[in-house]
């Protein structure tokens, strides 16, 4: 690992660095069912679809299952029909900066990382991957707040950002009886990944996420069924006061993606905090890096 | 050696259903390790009917279990993880075996000579072939058996 650079955490690092080398690919001809099956055992957002010689063809994404589980494509249809293509690809030894920008500018959440063979994937970078990197950094700054929890420091501590610095504060709710149809419309147009479930009384029960969307249409639910049959409970949280280093080191360890923002009661939700959220903001998670925050 | 599938594979076997639970399988799999008294690494995966429709090992099972970052933790020898491995295997219960089996199967008939599944295990990496006959599950051969199976052989011709 590359030494640590207090003004720019990112600076000299490549993408060879941050990638996760393991790239999920399935062949065109494969099914739905098994684009499915391959995102909930392998834990990715999406699968590469290649041709015979594994040259990449395209990226089946969360999402795009989630849109055929709403357009009511059965499980057999094969995955060229809904995938989207050509996948972005970056280099090896392209920097991290670089790379960011790109999935920054174009609106993505991973790219394909290919050597000197074109549309052959060699990586995969995502934005947890880069969380991951930063985490890493991080836990070994002299400076790091982990440090303080474990008590090896003291002073500092304002300089460390906090939950509420990175949260996104539109939070997109439904009401436990709201069909997987109207989730689905609202996580489609609010263009998310998962959304937060209330009681009738407005208290915060559960969250919906494309994860089990995808599952529940694997498992031949209709999109019908209320929001409530397939949630996961209880909600996730923390405070929003909490050290933004304390909540990824909660999310990286407890693999989960994002975690709803309580201010002092876990009822009141004021804000959500995704890896994603983290990942824009690339320059640790503290002041002594700000030199290289960019606009979330 | 002209043995035959059929000579070596186990005819008692177990079997999940796709709709099962991951915290099920986890079960059945400790029931057929004490019946069969032997550690079984892998189960069949049968429709209604019989039919084999996938195989579910305990490598599935972990890789659902390991959490995603995992490579970061073997650094943080101070962090408690107790609490983690717990909070995994509860996000894994609901999870069905369908959801992570593997259904890309190589299988024999009876009739496949003992040398045909020594070659397949070999290349294939496969410690365990399912025995179809009219593509009903009739048995399954373990590498363990194989390998004992020919043990006895060498030791035989020594």
């Amino acid at each position: 690992m590359a030494l640590i650079d207090h003004r720019h955490v990112l600076k000299g690092l490549t993408v060879q660095e941050a990638m996760r080398r393991q790239v999920i690919l399935l062949p065109q001809e494969a099914n739905l069912e098994k684009a499915i099956r391959y995102a909930i055992k392998y834990k990715v957002n999406a699968i590469l679809v290649t041709d015979s010689q594994e040259r990449a063809l395209g990226v089946v994404s969360k999402t795009d299952l989630m849109g055929a589980y709403y357009a009511g494509l059965p499980l057999k249809t094969p995955m060229a029909a809904i995938m989207i293509g050509p996948p972005r690809f970056c280099h090896l030894h392209d920097s991290l900066d670089v790379a960011l920008d790109l999935m920054r500018q174009s609106g993505i959440h991973r790219l394909y990382v290919r050597a000197d063979v074109p549309d052959l994937a060699v990586g995969v970078l995502a934005y947890p991957d880069i969380v991951g990197l930063l985490y890493r950094y991080c836990r070994r700054c002299e400076r790091s707040i982990l440090r303080m929890e474990r008590g090896e420091r003291q002073e500092g501590k304002e300089e460390h950002f906090r939950v509420r610095d990175v949260m996104t504060s539109k939070v997109t709710s439904f009401p436990e009886d709201a069909s997987l149809v109207e989730v689905m419309e609202g996580l489609a147009a609010h263009r998310l990944a998962a959304v937060l479930i209330q009681s009738p009384a407005g208290l915060p029960v559960g969250v919906v996420s494309k994860t089990d969307l995808i599952l529940a249409y694997k498992h031949g639910l209709p999109a019908h069924v209320p929001a409530e049959t397939i949630m996961n409970a209880p909600v996730q949280d923390c405070d929003q006061d909490e050290y933004l280093a304390l909540a990824i080191q909660q999310m990286i360890f407890s693999d989960i993606h994002r975690l709803f923002v309580c201010k002092g009661d876990p009822g009141e939700i004021v804000g959500v905090l995704s890896l994603s959220d983290a990942a824009r903001f690339r320059s640790g998670t503290c002041r002594a890096c700000l030199v290289s925050r960019i606009a979330v | 050696m002209g043995e035959k599938a059929r000579d070596v594979m186990a005819k008692q076997f177990f079997t999940l259903r796709p709709e099962t639970t991951i915290a099920t399988a986890v079960q059945v799999f400790r029931q057929a390790s004490q019946e069969m008294r032997q550690k079984v690494f892998g189960l069949m995966v049968t429709d209604p009917d019989g039919r084999l429709v996938g195989m579910l090992s305990m490598y599935d099972i972990l890789l659902l279990i390991r959490p995603k970052h995992t490579h970061i933790w073997g650094e943080m020898s101070d962090l408690e993880l107790d609490g983690l491995f717990a909070a995994a295997c509860q996000r894994g219960k609901g999870i069905q075996v369908g959801d992570i089996m593997t259904t890309d199967l190589i299988t024999v008939t009876p009739d496949a000579p003992l040398l045909l599944i020594i070659d397949i295990m070999i290349k294939k990496h496969v410690r365990r072939i399912p025995v179809l006959e009219d593509g009903r599950v009739v048995g399954i051969v373990y590498l363990s058996t194989v390998f004992d199976r020919l043990l006895d052989r060498l030791a035989g011709a020594g």
